[in-house]
This record gives structure tokens, sequence and C-alpha cells, in this order.
């Protein structure tokens, strides 16, 4: 019960977090009400026994992701008058959540017939050591990959930049 | 109970593909795309849960990482753009429009 | 060995001509004396070979054929033409005095071009039409001879046009290529409908000779009708005649091919060649006579008052090529051939004359421009003397001989109209034709005029051909006369036999005489002392004088008419086609510039346009599974 009841704050958290993120009209704002809602993705990662994932997510995406795009905002310096004006935002977002539409009743009617329910996990489920030992027997080729596509971004978020630099300079 | 949680990964999805077709705003173009990949992590951690299989956990690791790929290289994108223009408008980019711009 | 010939025959004149074309086209090559020399040689050639062969006849008897294939052309199924060529007794006949008299054109023709610019393309075409005629002659199936016929047509376009710098000649030129090409289109329907009928059986002349008896008899008069409007074109008669006059545009020489060896003769020789058709439905024939009847008072009756020399020597060809299909038209299809033969000399060499005159005159062709030139040109004077009287029909030149047993035939035959109209076209013929030569030759000229020397190639063959017309009338001579018919016996064609006794025949023979030379004193006493061009002063002088205004007759109905419909169909196309067009590609610039504006270069729109499809596919997913909302 006390699951549930934590499940729907989070979601409430989550939800408002999100479509405060795509309806506000300033960046910081919109970041702000993003890094809300990754925290409560978090919590329902932590709700599904996922312990590590839940770090993982407090660590990269709300640590590292949202505070390199906050430093970015600010660095950037980006004034009001540098921000789109957007004057049929409104309209916009209503017609294209129509669109949405049809496609969110698919995928929660096919969300509503699967075939599955949570069931007791032992309580090595989403641990560390859990997830290690998954991680580095059945999927160590997908991992150093994913380290080469990491070190390749970074190269690229570096050059991206430098250029840019030169070509401001 | 899984429904819910693939319900409202579906409902955080269709929020971000709805903000990263609206927006004109870069960065918020940037974070919905950021929340759709964190729907599809939701998903995946579901499914974990509800098999009790260590592999959609570590997907959704992987994923993470390819998030923070992600945000790096977009940021700088973000960064270079508007210094060689001055605007972080994604409408102001018509580069592959029909008529060439100078 | 007799193979070998055959072809060579054929392939000579073409590689001589490709040669000679190259050689004028691709290298500076412009020396006369090599070009003179292939182009003469050739032909000489292919005389030599074709006499063998004929010899080879003589010795043999009637069935004696030699076939010869080069490849094999078309083969579907069952149904083969092979590229093969036949030589026998009557084609034999025909390559003999084609080559023959060819050569001599060759010759005359190598002192008449003299100094022309063209002169190495003028001897390429020579030979090319030359090989063209042997083709068509020694075709083993009527596919091959219709090649033949085509070739024949495309050489005498582009002599006609020779001279092409003059829009008049070309005009000519295309005058005869449309007006054969009219002809020829009844031709080769008529073998269409021929082939459907028994192509099947194999299509070589002797294989439907073998079948013809196959074909439904309702079937057979069309496509008799049809082959000969074939014939029309290509021997320029009534209604299809009208390009030949026109046709002296060329110069002389090709006047004298077209006219003696090649092209007109093609016609005679293809009903000659399908006897056995025509055989079959003798109303058909009667057709032909009539129309070949025709064709010769008309064009007499015109020659009688033109004043272009080349003009009424082109309209007496007409007139003899309509002797000559009363002759095939009737069954007399050896008189018919032998009238061929003997016409090819004396047309032959009455064209080389007045080419000789016209050259001696400096391009003088108006026989009231010139005059006394009996003394001047003797050896011309004497030669067109025999020709003369050779085309007038008095004996014992060729002439008389051939013409009179198409006349007997006629008469026998029971045709008396067709007989009659002969007897006065002999009349008319004798007339225009010593009109012709007192004008030229006798009556003193009015105006005094220098004369050039004309060289020795071109005097010689006029002696040669001066002797076969003087005496090749021999070889047909029928037993009235003393002859056994040595020609009709040889060329052994299917004839109808009308027997005639010896005084009727006498009758007959004494009577065209006596007409000939009534024409001839009519001549005599118009323009013995003096002449004068016809004024067209009465009605029906006026209607002579313009040739009966045929050509303005077709123009009228023919030629403006289809003017005024190219000039319809042109508004049509562009009003209504090119603006169907234009509508359609407004439409699809509008279409364009839709899609181009949806394309605006803003990656948010291209994401809406995503989205769009997946909504639509969600859309599509969700009624297909008929859930609920």
């Amino acid at each position: 019960m006390i699951e549930q009841g934590i499940f729907w704050i989070l979601t409430l958290f989550l939800v408002g977090g999100s479509l405060g993120m795509i309806t506000s009209r300033h960046s910081v704002f919109a970041s702000a009400n993003f890094m809300l809602a990754m925290i409560a993705l978090s919590g329902i990662f932590a709700l599904l026994n996922q312990s590590f994932l839940f770090l993982a997510q407090i660590l990269v995406a709300v640590g590292a992701v949202i505070t390199l795009a906050l430093l970015v905002i600010v660095s950037v310096n980006i004034h009001q008058r540098y921000t789109p004006d957007e004057p049929n935002m409104r309209r916009w977002l209503a017609g294209v959540s129509l669109l949405v539409l049809p496609f969110f009743v698919l995928l929660i009617n096919t969300a509503g017939k699967m075939p599955i329910s949570f069931k007791d996990v032992p309580a090595e489920f989403g641990t560390v050591r859990g997830v290690g030992a998954t991680l580095f027997s059945d999927w160590v080729l997908p991992f150093e990959l994913v380290s080469i596509l990491l070190l390749v971004a970074m190269l690229a978020a570096i050059i991206i930049s430098r250029r840019g630099g030169d070509h401001d300079a | 109970m899984p429904e819910y949680y693939l319900a409202l990964a579906a409902l955080l999805f269709c929020i971000g593909l709805v903000g990263a077709v609206s927006r004109r705003n870069l960065f918020v173009i940037y974070m919905s795309i950021e929340l759709m990949l964190n729907a599809i992590n939701l998903m995946l951690a579901t499914f974990a849960r509800a098999q009790n299989d260590h592999g959609g956990t570590v997907m959704a690791l992987l994923l993470i990482a390819v998030i923070a790929s992600e945000a790096a290289v977009f940021l700088s994108m973000i960064i270079t753009l508007f210094r060689t223009n001055r605007t972080i408008d994604a409408d102001f980019f018509t580069n592959l429009s029909q008529e060439q711009n100078p | 060995m007799n193979q070998t010939l055959l072809l060579l025959i054929v392939i000579l004149p073409f590689a001589s001509a490709a040669i000679m074309g190259m050689a004028y086209l691709f290298t500076s090559l412009r020396d006369e004396r090599i070009y003179s020399f292939i182009g003469i040689a050739t032909p000489v050639a292919v005389t030599l070979f074709s006499l063998i062969l004929g010899v080879q006849m003589l010795s043999n008897d009637t069935t004696f054929v030699i076939h010869s294939t080069l490849f094999e052309w078309l083969h579907i199924g069952e149904f083969q033409i092979a590229f093969s060529l036949m030589a026998d007794r009557l084609s034999a006949v025909m390559i003999s005095f084609v080559s023959l008299i060819g050569t001599l054109i060759h010759i005359y023709a190598s002192g008449y071009m003299r100094d022309d610019i063209g002169y190495g393309k003028f001897f390429a075409y020579f030979n090319f039409f030359l090989g063209a005629m042997l083709l068509l002659v020694l075709a083993q199936n009527p596919i091959i001879m219709f090649i033949g016929w085509e070739l024949v047509g495309l050489a005498s376009y582009l002599l006609i046009g020779f001279y092409h710098q003059e829009s008049g000649n070309i005009t000519a030129a295309n005058k005869a290529f449309i007006v054969n090409r009219i002809g020829d289109f009844g031709f080769v329907i008529g073998l269409a409908l021929l082939f459907l009928a028994i192509g099947d059986k194999g299509f070589g002349f002797d294989a439907i000779r073998a079948h013809i008896s196959l074909v439904d008899p309702g079937l057979l008069a069309p496509i008799g009708i049809l082959l000969f409007v074939g014939a029309m074109g290509k021997s320029a008669q009534i209604p299809l005649y009208v390009w030949l006059p026109d046709a002296m545009a060329g110069p002389t020489p090709v006047s004298a091919l077209i006219h003696a060896a090649t092209m007109v003769t093609a016609g005679v020789y293809m009903v000659a060649r399908f006897d056995f058709l025509y055989e079959l439905i003798p109303s058909v024939g009667l057709f032909i006579a009539t129309i070949g009847i025709a064709s010769a008072l008309f064009a007499a009756i015109i020659a009688c008052m033109q004043s272009d020399i080349k003009k009424i020597l082109a309209y007496s060809t007409m007139s003899q090529l309509g002797y000559m299909f009363v002759a095939v038209g009737l069954g007399a299809y050896s008189a018919g051939i032998f009238h061929v033969f003997t016409h090819a000399f004396f047309k032959a060499l009455l064209f080389m004359g007045a080419g000789a005159v016209i050259i001696a005159l400096h391009h003088e062709q108006d026989i009231f421009k010139m005059g006394g030139l009996k003394t001047r040109l003797p050896l011309i004077f004497a030669t067109m003397l025999v020709a003369t009287l050779a085309i007038s029909g008095i004996p014992p030149f060729a002439g008389f001989f051939s013409k009179d047993a198409i006349l007997v035939h006629a008469f026998a035959g029971g045709h008396i109209y067709i007989w009659a109209i002969g007897v006065l076209t002999a009349f008319l013929t004798a007339y225009y034709m010593f009109r012709l030569f007192l004008i030229v030759f006798i009556t003193p000229a009015k105006t005094a005029h220098r004369t050039t020397e004309v060289g020795m190639s071109m005097k010689w063959p006029l002696a040669v051909l001066a002797t076969g017309s003087a005496l090749t009338g021999f070889l047909g001579a029928n037993e009235a006369y003393g002859g056994s018919n040595l020609f009709g016996t040889f060329i052994h064609l299917g004839d109808r036999v009308h027997h005639v006794d010896h005084s009727t025949e006498y009758l007959l023979g004494g009577l065209s005489v006596a007409v000939a030379l009534a024409g001839m004193m009519l001549a005599y006493l118009r323009f013995g002392k003096g002449a004068s061009e016809p004024k067209a002063d009465t009605p029906w002088r006026a209607l002579a004088i313009n040739k009966f205004y045929i050509d303005e007759i077709y123009n009228a109905l023919v030629v403006v008419p289809l003017r005024y419909l190219s000039i319809l169909f042109d508004r049509f196309d562009t009003l209504f086609v090119d603006g169907t067009i234009n509508l359609m590609l407004l439409g699809y610039r509008g279409a364009a510039d839709a899609f181009g504006t949806l394309q605006n270069g803003k990656v948010r729109y291209y994401a809406l346009y995503i989205l769009i499809g997946i909504s639509l596919l969600s859309l599509a997913m969700l009624r297909m599974t008929r859930s609920p909302l």
C-alpha cells in the first residue's frame, strides 16, 4: 500500500516535471523542471528494487547531465532576447498532443495487455553485486562498446566546441 | 502493477515526443529527447523487475551511458550553434530547405 | 561456279558503289579516271557474268534454274526467308540487257559528267542503282524483290535530285519518291495478302507458283490489283505517272538509265514474274491492259505538244510502257518483255542522243531553239534517226517487231478497242517522234548557235545502241516475218496463245506501218520547213500543252487538302496536345511547389511529418485490433 502511495506521489512529480519542462518558456525553468522529473524517476527505479540503477540515475542523469546542461545554459549566458519567443507555442503543443494521442492510446493498450506481473525477487536483485555479475558475464562486449562510444562522444564534444570557437574568433 | 509503470513510461515518452516536435528552444528539444530516452529506461527496468532478469537493468545502464554521450555532443553543438548564430531557435537553422541559404 | 557468278552480279555493283562512296566522302580523291575506271569496270564485269549465265541457259533446257543463297535472313518457326537469288531464263534475259545497256550508259556518263564536282558521287549512285535493279530482277522471293524495288526507288531519288543546289530538282526528287511510295504501299499490301494466303508453304517464287491454286480466287484479284498498283508507281502508269516527266531534273544519263535499263521496266518485269498469278485472273489482266493503253494514248497526246526534248522522251517512255502493260495484261508476257528489251535499246539511244545534243548546245533543252543540226552532228543525227524509226515502228527496226507482236496479240485476243487505240497511239508516236527529230536536225535553225564537240566516250555507245536498235527486232520476229520468235521461245513464259494466220498478220503489220508513215508525213508537213512553238490557241491544245492539268488536279485534290489537314493537326497539336501537357506540367509544378514548401529546412517540421505518419499508423492499428477508444 505504501509502495503504491509512493508510486503515485513520484508519478505526480515525474509527470508534472515533464509537463513543466516542455511548457516553460525559459531554459533555466525548463531544466529545473527536468531535474525534478529525473529525481522522481530515480525514485521510481528504487521502487522497482533497482538500487544500482537508482544510483546511476542520480549520479549520471541528475548529477552529470543536468548539471552540465545548467552549466551550458549559464555559460552561454542566454539572455531572454536570444531565446525564441515562440508565439504559437501553446497551439503547437495542443496540436501535436492531438497527433500523439492515437500513438499513446496504442501504447497504453499494449501495456494493459502485457501478461506480466511483479513477483517477489531475490534480495540480490538490482544490487551492485547482482547487476555487476550480469554486466561482466553476459554483457561484456556491449559494455566495452559503450565505453568506446563514450570516448568518441567526448572527443566529438571537444572538437565540435573548438571548431565553433575558431569560427567565432 | 507493472502496467502502471509501463503506462507511466508511455506517458513520459509521449510528453517527450510532444516537446521535441513542438518546441523551438534547442535546450527544451534536447531535454525532451532525454526524457524520451529515460522513458525507455523506465520500461526496461520494469521488464527486468517483472521477469526477474538483470538483462533489462544492464541495458538501462548502458542506455544511461548513451544518454551521457548524447548530452555531451548535443550540448557542445548547441554551444557552437549559439556562438556562430547568436540564437538557439531551431527554426532559424534551415540549411536543409530547398532554397539554398547563403 | 554459277552460284558465285550469280552472287557476284548483285554484290559487285553494291561493293563498288560502297567503295566509291567511301572514297568520295572520306578522302580527297577526286581523280575522275579512277572513279570512271571502277564505275565502268563493274558493269562490264557484271555484263560478262550475265552473258555467261545466259549462254548456259541457251544450252540447257527450260527448267534450268540457278539458285544461290547468301544467308538466311529470317527464320521464325517454320517460316523462312532466305536472302537468295535465282536466275531463270526470264531473269537471265533481264540482267543481260540491263547490265549491257547499263554499261553503255556508264561509259556515256563518264563523258557526260566530265568536270562535274560530284563525279565520284555520281558513279557511286549509278552503280548502286544498277545493283538495286539487278537485285530486284534476280530475287528468289518477293521479299528480296521488294528490297530491290525499294532500293531502286531510293537510287532514283538520289539521282533525280543529283543537282541538289536547285530547289526545283529537290521537289522533283521528292515527287518521284513520294509517288513511288504510294505505289509501293499497294505493292507491300499485295505481298502481305499473298503471304497470308500461302506464306506458310514457303514464299519463294517456285513455292508460290506451286501453291497458287490454293489461294481463294476472291483474294487473288485484290492481290493482283495491289501488286499492279506498285507497278503503276514504278512504271509510271495512270494515275501514278506524274513523277516521270519531272524526273528529267536529273542528269541525262540518269534519265537514260531510269527509262531504258532500270526502274520503269521493273513493273513490267514484276507482272511477268507473277505470270502464273495473273494467268488465273484474266479480268485483272484486262484492267492492267486498259490502264496501259490509256496511259499510252494519254502520254502520246501530251508528248505531241511538249517543247522540252527530255520531256517528250519521258512521255514517250510512259507511252511505250503502256504498250508493255497491254502485253502483260493480255497474257503476252514474252511479247511484253520483248518490248522491254527492244525499248531499252532505242530509248537509251534516244536519251543519250538527246543528251549529246544538249551538251553540244550548251545545255539547251528547248527543241524550238535547236534546228539544222544534221550537218553539225552527223553521227548523232544518224543514230537518232535509227532510234526514231525504231520507236515509230518502221521495219526492220526493233520497235516494229515488238510493238507489232503486242498489237497482233490484242487483236487476236478479241480486244479490238485496245488494238485500235494502240494503232492510234502508234500514229501519234510516229508523229511526235518525227516532230522532235525534224525540228532538231532537219528544220533550219532560226537562230545560229555554236556547237561544241562531243567526246568519243559519248559517241560510240550511241553506235552500239543504234546497231542494237536496228537488229534486235529479228530476235523476236515470228514466223510471218521469216523468224521463229527466238526470244519468246527462249524466255519461256506462260503466254496465252492466239492463232493468227499470216495474211491477217501481214495486214495488221502493214496497217501499223502505214499509220506510222502517215504520222511521219504529217510531222513533215507541219514541221519540215519551219517550226514554231505550239500555242494554246484552242481549248484542246491548251489542255494538251498543260498536260491535261493533271498536276494541278492532284495538287488540288491531294496536296492542298493534306496541307490544310496538317495545319489543322498542327493547331490541334499546339492547342490540345501541348495544352494538355502544359496543364499537367502546371499541375506538377504546383505539386512540386507545394511539396517544396513542406521542405522548409526546419527539422522540427520534418519530425512533425514523421509524427503524422506515426499517428495515422497508430490509428490504423487501433482500428485493426478493434480495441475500444
